[in-house]
């Protein structure tokens, strides 16, 4: 992202006196060299990994001039790129606060700063944030396609739902089950009574949003049944860290599958939608050989209960090779524009609902940016390493078909113009302005017969 | 004269010739109804010097009419189809755009029938003709699934999809939707859905005891989920009307005022059966219960939510509710309560409701006289809420105050930002070094001054004043550690980033620190 700030902010600023920097000595000056004229996205950026490096390099005195110079630049009511800086700066501060510790216990939830509280929404705003950019409603979309094409033939279907938004996925489900000419099959929706403490939040337990849905399918005169799977013996207290969450789920689901309750006349369906991320992917090395790392782990769980599709939508940010500090604030930043230049095109620069869903993108970065190790919570992988790890751990994908496109297309149409989408593979792409931002996905197990003979033997 | 540009045009059923030109050489189906008269002053639209073009239509109708020879490729332009010649290697050729003045160029409609069919009412441009052409003779292939009004020409049933029903879908509480993927969704989650199906069957809580667990508001709500169900209360337009404009014209930016839920209030969990937890979490489940009620109650209209700005007696009493709970338990829905009560004080208005309040108002406990209303109460809790003091907040409600765990080491943190923004700007306010600098520090809100930044930053680094000075507040040298100083400076960033004062930098940046410049460092970006 490059762009130029708008025009209404007239930032455009040629300098006089270029005697003004003495470029030889202080390096605040060299950081600022290419941003002379105006404050653009590229600007900013550089600004940000200036501050990075000098924090790595604990040079606090260049930290503090750089956070000087970003702080009179950011704004959360600015314009995107303003905004988005001022959702890095907050972390960028919190790593600095630990670089130089105080006598701060500055909160590690996001909802520390006082000044803007984000609070939970209800059910029907929650309804209505899903769908305010494509962000979430694409994956919805695309999954729900994939599923309606593995379920046929099937009377019954038991969803797996592993995701973020509180079931916001089911209803438009639900619909197109209740219009289904050869028959309704009986719907069961089962979740867990955990999930990562993310955005987007909602002031409603899952059993309250279980029942909303279990009176609409009765509405739609559809069978339903939701189940709550309780993660049951883990710590109550906040500090716990959500390896042990993912961790005892496997296990749960592992030797537990009457948890479950897995029947054989139905149709099984695992949905992860935005989920795989927050699984942690670190692999240790054991006594002979590598341990598979958790995420590596929860796909064989997956696998083994035999499901007939695996629906996996997540976010497309490319983080590399490298975790350091800076490459994060580059992977960070190049893709989280995306949500803010959209929401631009549209809300008003002091709407509530523009500036309640940046700071839940706010709070990605400030998780992504200012911690590190167990507590970074969001290990983001990009689709050809989703790719790579589904076939790894025994899947195959599935296209959509041509109905889902195209009414992916039909919605995309109904938002701003810089919406697109684009294929990969088997794969769907939301792109906003050609970039990339959210993937969709289908997959299923791989079955033996299809594999060729040398690798059935590698599997065994 | 007849203008021929290439051979492909001339097979593709074209001619063409000057209004003014007596002589016309036409082709296949196209026969202008008048003979073409050299008149040079024609009544009507086309100008006579115009070159009027005939198309027939299955040339009006081509989308592709320059084809390849190689690959049968079509296209639009034939300046498209000479760069794809370039791809096989074919001789091509780019018309230049004519140096002559460039003869205006009107069409005619190929539909003898059609009046602009007539050269004099010849339409001057050619998209024009095709869409033209299309939507009168035309076969109307498109169709609007919302209405069935269909339509030949796509762009015009594209246009027609963004307006037609455009408030078609329309969900019972008055929620409209133009797509109908977040009507589902809307509709499934809505409250309106929830009441409709809750009259139909008893009211039933959600698991047995321990009801009490929402320390805050479980008490009287509670009471009254064990209650029989109360009679289903309609909404009575009249009394609902004062809401509704009152949001409308606070809140332009949302697209239509709702009308809130009709305060059935009717609790929306019934038929257990349907919902099934593999094992009965006693704790959190009844907590949903009496908060879904209050959901029910107090969840006015989403666009009232989101209209309303985070104002501190909102968000402290939140805060506080959040802090109250233990940390397994989770905040219901004093959200809605709040903004409901913000609502009530906003409208002015303190009749709203009453009857659906009665039932929770009735099981309040005592501080509140049975004569004060619900409304006057939430007024109160608010108000109670904005002085940020706990116990009396609780205690107004009649309710047990229970020791909260960490709000006190809470306020002591930096997330009290404005308490340590205070001190760190009487601290430098009274620096007359501050102003000595001139450092008229820029605001955030004005990037605009980028210039006064730069200047600012030279200032700061240029001019090394001696070390009185601490920049950013800080009492550190390079490398030093100064933990009450960098918190102030955290302090003063965090609490500028808060979105509603941008103003009060100015304060922070006023007192230098000597740094030293080690020539060994150099810009690592860049």
């Amino acid at each position: 992202m490059k762009a130029e700030l708008q025009a209404g902010n007239s930032s455009s600023v040629s300098l006089q006196n270029p005697n003004l920097f003495p470029t030889s000595q202080s390096s605040i000056s060299g950081a600022l060299q290419g941003c002379l004229s105006s404050i653009d996205g590229a600007c900013i950026e550089r600004l940000l990994l200036h501050c990075a490096n000098a924090l790595e390099r604990n040079d606090v005195t260049l930290a503090q001039q750089v956070m000087w110079v970003l702080n009179n630049v950011a704004s959360s009511t600015g314009d995107p790129n303003q905004r988005l800086a001022s959702y890095f700066l907050k972390p960028l501060i919190l790593k600095a606060s630990r670089v130089y510790p105080a006598s701060i216990n500055v909160n590690d939830s996001s909802g520390g700063d006082e000044s803007f509280q984000r609070r939970p929404m209800s059910v029907t705003e929650l309804a209505r944030y899903v769908d305010l950019i494509p962000w979430y409603r694409f994956g919805f979309c695309a999954s729900n396609g994939a599923i309606l094409k593995a379920i046929q033939g099937f009377s019954r279907v038991h969803v797996l739902d592993f995701s973020i938004t509180h079931c916001m996925q089911w209803p438009t489900l639900i619909d197109e089950l209740s219009k289904l000419n050869e028959g309704v099959p009986t719907l069961r929706i089962s979740v867990l009574s955990w999930r990562p403490r993310v955005p987007p939040s909602l002031n409603a337990p899952v059993q309250e949003v279980g029942q909303r849905l279990s009176n609409f399918a009765k509405f739609k005169d559809v069978p339903f049944e939701f189940n709550v799977i309780e993660l049951t013996g883990l710590p109550h207290d906040q500090s716990s860290s959500d390896h042990l969450h993912y961790d005892l789920l496997i296990r749960l689901l592992m030797n537990d599958l009457s948890t479950l309750k897995i029947r054989d006349d139905e149709a099984l369906v695992v949905n992860c939608q935005n989920w795989l991320r927050y699984i942690p992917d670190d692999r240790k090395m054991g006594n002979s050989s590598e341990i598979p790392s958790c995420r590596d782990c929860f796909l064989d769980m997956i696998k083994s209960i035999n499901p007939c599709i695996v629906t996996v939508v997540d976010e497309d940010c490319d983080i590399g090779a490298s975790s350091g500090l800076s490459s994060r604030i580059t992977t960070c930043f190049n893709y989280l524009w995306i949500p803010f230049d959209a929401l631009e095109t549209f809300l008003p620069k002091h709407s509530l609902q523009r500036i309640e869903y940046e700071s839940d993108f706010g709070q990605k970065i400030e998780n992504f940016i200012g911690f590190e190790g167990v507590k970074r919570i969001e290990i983001f992988e990009s689709t050809s390493k989703l790719s790579q790890r589904m076939v790894n751990n025994g899947f195959s994908s599935v296209a959509f078909c041509e109905d889902t496109i195209k009414e992916i297309k039909l919605l995309l149409d109904e938002h701003a113009s810089g919406w697109g989408m684009k294929k990969d593979g088997d794969m769907l792409l939301l792109t906003w302005k050609g970039h990339n931002s959210v993937y969709a996905s289908a997959w299923v197990p791989q079955r033996l017969t299809e594999l060729e003979p040398w690798e059935n033997s590698m599997l065994h | 004269m007849v203008q021929i540009e290439n051979s492909a045009s001339q097979a593709s059923g074209e001619s063409r010739f000057l209004l003014s030109d007596n002589h016309v050489k036409s082709e296949q189906s196209v026969e202008p109804t008048l003979p073409v008269k050299k008149k040079r002053n024609l009544p009507g639209m086309p100008d006579p010097d115009a070159e009027v073009i005939a198309l027939s239509p299955k040339t009006l109708m081509a989308t592709n009419r320059f084809v390849c020879e190689i690959c049968n490729k079509g296209f639009q332009r034939d300046q498209n189809l000479q760069l794809h010649r370039r791809g096989h290697n074919l001789p091509w050729k780019l018309r230049q755009r004519t140096n002559k003045e460039v003869r205006k160029r009107v069409y005619l409609c190929p539909e003898p029938t059609c009046i602009h069919h007539d050269p004099s009412r010849a339409l001057g441009d050619l998209t024009g003709i095709k869409k033209h052409f299309c939507r009168k003779h035309g076969e109307k292939k498109f169709k609007c699934e919302r209405c069935s009004k269909k339509y030949a020409v796509q762009s015009d049933w594209k246009a027609h999809m963004k307006t037609c029903g455009t408030r078609e879908y329309r969900c019972d509480c008055g929620t409209l939707f133009s797509r109908r993927d977040s009507f589902i969704t809307h509709r499934a989650f809505c409250d309106a859905l929830a009441q409709e199906s809750a009259l139909s069957q008893p009211l039933a809580i959600m698991s047995s005891g321990g009801v009490m667990k929402l320390q805050v508001v479980a008490p009287p709500v509670a009471a009254v989920v064990s209650s029989p169900p109360p009679p289903p209360l309609t909404p009575s337009a009249g009394m609902l009307s004062p809401v509704l404009s009152i949001q409308s014209s606070e809140f332009p930016e949302n697209h239509i005022p709702q009308l809130p839920p009709p305060p059935g209030a009717a609790a929306p969990f019934p038929g257990a059966p349907t919902v099934t937890a593999s094992n009965s979490s006693t704790s959190s489940e009844n907590v949903p219960g009496n908060g879904g009620v209050f959901a029910s109650i107090f969840n006015v209209s989403t666009s009232a939510e989101h209209s309303h700005t985070a104002q501190p007696p909102v968000a402290s009493y939140s805060t506080m509710l959040c802090t109250m709970n233990g940390p397994d338990q989770q905040v219901i829905d004093p959200m809605s309560l709040s903004l409901s009560s913000t609502l009530y004080l906003s409208s002015g208005s303190s009749s709203l409701y009453p009857a659906a309040l009665e039932h929770p108002h009735r099981h309040y406990t005592p501080t509140p006289q049975p004569a004060l209303s619900a409304t006057a109460l939430l007024q109160k809790a608010a108000q109670m809420g904005a002085t940020s003091s706990n116990s009396s907040f609780l205690r107004g409600f009649g309710l047990s105050m229970i020791p909260p765990p960490d709000p006190q080491d809470l306020r002591n943190s930096v997330t009290a930002p404005s308490h340590w923004s205070n001190t760190t700007h009487v601290k430098l306010e009274n620096n007359s070094v501050a102003s000595g600098l001139g450092l008229g520090l820029p605001s955030s809100s004005s990037p605009a001054s980028f210039n006064e930044l730069m200047m600012n930053s030279s200032s700061l680094f240029g001019n090394v004043k001696p070390a009185t000075l601490d920049f950013l507040g800080l009492g550190m040298g390079a490398g030093e550690t100064s933990a009450g100083g960098f918190s102030a400076f955290l302090s003063s960033i965090t609490g500028e980033l808060d979105m509603t004062t941008n103003n009060s930098f100015a304060g922070v940046g006023s007192t230098m620190d000597t740094w030293d410049y080690p020539s060994d460092r150099k810009p690592s970006m860049l």
